[in-house]
């Protein structure tokens, strides 16, 4: 079975069905995959500017809305200037 | 910890909820379920652009039409509280632990609940002869 055990405590990359991202500390899940984030931050990637990082604290995410939950190597992640970083946004999913 | 502990926790305080449409609603909560379905009071109600504003006095959201909520920084901490509490008094309850290891949870021996299919192993193997 699949589980999100291993990454309680730690911090996270959240994808949602919107496009956004989300990065946070994993403090709980349930069974639908609902998830509670705490110290959030929204990533926001645009073109013409570097990163922009939004608080957001703590979050309630439903499973439904996520597409991705993956594990940041936080030494990796601070060593990566937000600044600098130009990237197109991720589209939201379309039916 | 359980995303509806911490919801059911925050009855009474402020939050904002997303749905999956885009339009937010800010309000206190007022109850909530195991659906996640939940009435609000004192709503402020945004469409999706964030260009129109309703007001209203109280407003029930389907769960499963929410995107996110978000929720006092100070209810993780509130919450975590509580459970270590609840926890601990579990344990008083039982004697302190000594002689209940593994009361909860562990399946009653004999009777209902032996290996599953047991008595009818083998069944439908060599169709057909």
């Amino acid at each position: 079975m699949s589980s999100l055990q291993g990454y309680v405590d730690r911090r996270v990359l959240l994808v949602l069905q919107d496009g956004r991202a989300i990065v946070g500390v994993l403090a709980g899940y349930d069974q639908k995959s609902n998830v509670v984030l705490s110290d959030s931050k929204e990533r926001i990637y645009s073109i013409d500017e570097g990163v922009e990082e939004v608080e957001l604290g703590l979050y309630l995410v439903k499973g439904d809305m996520i597409v991705l939950i993956g594990e940041i190597d936080e030494a990796i992640d601070q060593a990566v200037d937000l600044a600098s970083i130009r990237a197109e946004p991720i589209l939201p999913i379309r039916y | 910890m359980l995303p509806l502990s911490l919801l059911t926790a925050a009855q009474n305080k402020p939050m904002l909820v997303e749905l999956k449409n885009g339009e937010t609603f800010n309000g206190h909560l007022v109850n909530c379920d195991n659906f996640m379905n939940i009435t609000l009071r004192e709503v402020y109600q945004t469409s999706a652009d964030g260009d129109r504003f309703w007001k209203l006095k109280e407003c029930y959201i389907r769960g499963s039409t929410i995107k996110y909520l978000r929720v006092p920084d100070t209810l993780l901490d509130t919450v975590k509280e509580e459970q270590t509490r609840a926890r601990e008094a579990g344990r008083s309850a039982r004697g302190g632990g000594s002689g209940m290891r593994g009361g909860r949870g562990a399946p009653p021996r004999g009777g209902r609940g032996g290996p599953r299919g047991g008595g009818q192993r083998g069944r439908g193997r060599g169709r057909g002869g």
